[in-house]
């Protein structure tokens, strides 16, 4: 059993398991942006295309794609993670065939995904409370997003890549040491799918 | 080893140990929070389920309509809301919810020339005003309050259904927002010719059961989505956000009987 949970905690701080999960994430999150684009321009070829409110989903009536909050910059949002999605696979990939991106590098990555990640939450935040509409797709990317982040997150501060003053380096490299960064994530998640079950359970099982 | 570096390591020891019991406490502290959130969200998954038979069932619950059922008077032997002559040879059905943003496309497309043919006797419409978008008026529950308000217009007034229908999708609320409030409802009804006292009975809430009967019988019989056109009982699949193809197959409908 200790050998066991030992190994899969090599597994888990081993590049090849953050690498994996950081390709993998940023995948969905590009499947789904592509799928949300597409849907985003018959949305605006057509404007009746994606009407007529559909009774069993959650979404309803196209409003997640037809509302200001999912056209911020003028433009669908999901173009973005057409945009980003590709260089954090890129990463990925060369890092799993490593590759070891110099620290700045590492530190802008970790800059621009920190921005992305406070994108997505604002979106989901307004999808949940003002737009009244949660789409499958715009979840995915909120969940992938998550994950590539925490995995990014990982990486750089086992790696020292954050240039942060060396107490506080060396406090959160022993966190993650001790596996609190997975611990985080879970309650995340949770925190994730308690919040939509409570919004949207009558909906979703009743 | 000299006494001071056997203190020096026994210091280490105790601050290794004393972070490793700090990490513990967190971890546990950790757990208890997940094991927390999952019974959370089991206990608000259960919840829902039951609250979801419970409605299904017909019992009461906090999420179904109050009250007793009372169907309004007038209505066709399906029980729709019908607009029109009787005798008309084209049936028009149609299912919708006054908070569905495409349900308002439909009526602007469309609501001219219906009301043509609804006057030249060609067709008679079948209303079936359902709740299901009350997940979208942040709790107000916009579209029942809506359709309870055009039963009670079948009810005592029907010659002021249609009218009635067209002033409540002209001012259609934003899906997502409260929607309108009891008041401007009430306003709207006068609009179409209402009379005061039935529009004051709007806030009576007396046909929320029946509303809420009837959605779930829509559900039941297959209903996807609305706006839902029925011709002569066929669902009708043309465009119905355009003004043209639903004319030109109501006209063939009624070329057909004729």
């Amino acid at each position: 059993m200790a050998g066991l949970v030992g190994r899969l905690d090599r597994i888990r701080h081993a590049n090849a398991w953050l690498f994996g999960t950081m390709l993998f994430s940023s995948c969905l999150s590009l499947l789904a942006s592509f799928v949300l684009s597409v849907d985003a321009i018959t949305l605006a070829a057509d404007p009746t295309a994606a009407l007529s409110c559909n009774i069993n989903a959650v979404i309803s009536c196209g409003t997640v794609g037809s509302s200001w909050q999912s056209n911020l910059f003028g433009f669908p949002n999901a173009f973005l993670g057409l945009i980003a999605e590709p260089v954090v696979i890129t990463m990925a990939v060369a890092s799993l065939g490593g590759v070891r991106f110099p620290r700045w590098f590492m530190f802008a990555a970790q800059i621009v995904y920190t921005l992305g990640l406070v994108f997505a939450y604002w979106l989901f935040y307004q999808s949940m409370f003002h737009i009244g509409a949660l789409c499958p797709w715009c979840l995915l990317v909120t969940v992938s997003t998550t994950l590539v982040f925490s995995t990014l997150t990982h990486v750089n501060i086992r790696d020292g890549n954050l240039f942060l003053p060396p107490r506080m380096q060396s406090a959160l490299a022993a966190a993650v040491r001790a596996n609190l960064d997975l611990m985080i994530v879970v309650i995340w998640m949770l925190v994730l799918v308690l919040a939509i079950a409570v919004k949207y359970g009558d909906l979703l099982f009743g | 080893m000299s006494k001071e570096a056997r203190i020096k390591t026994r210091e280490l020891r105790q601050a290794q140990m004393a972070a490793a019991r700090r990490r513990n406490r967190v971890r546990l502290a950790g757990g208890v929070v997940i094991v927390g959130l999952l019974v959370a969200i089991i206990a608000v998954v259960v919840n829902a389920a039951s609250n979801g038979d419970a409605v299904s069932n017909g019992d009461s619950s906090p999420n179904s309509a109050s009250g007793q059922l009372v169907t309004p008077a007038n209505l066709t032997d399906a029980g729709a809301i019908p607009v029109g002559q009787a005798a008309a040879p084209v049936t028009l059905e149609i299912y919708l919810d006054y908070m569905c943003p495409a349900c308002g496309k439909f009526e602007q497309a469309n609501s001219g020339e219906i009301d043509r043919l609804v006057k030249a006797g060609t067709v008679k419409v079948h209303l079936r005003p359902i709740s299901f978008l009350d997940r979208a008026s942040k709790g107000s529950k916009y579209s029942t309050r809506a359709a309870n308000a055009m039963a009670t217009v079948a009810d005592r007034a029907p010659e002021s259904v249609w009218a009635f229908n067209t002033e409540l999708f002209n001012q259609q609320p934003e899906e997502g927002t409260r929607g309108l409030s009891d008041e401007q409802i009430a306003e709207l009804a006068l609009k179409a010719g209402v009379s005061r006292d039935v529009a004051d009975a709007f806030t009576e809430r007396t046909f929320e059961r029946w509303v809420a009967n009837t959605t779930d019988a829509a559900f039941k019989s297959g209903l996807q989505g609305t706006p839902t056109i029925k011709i002569n009982g066929t669902v009708f699949e043309g465009n119905v956000y355009a003004s043209g193809p639903l004319t030109q197959a109501i006209e063939a409908a009624a070329g057909g009987t004729r």
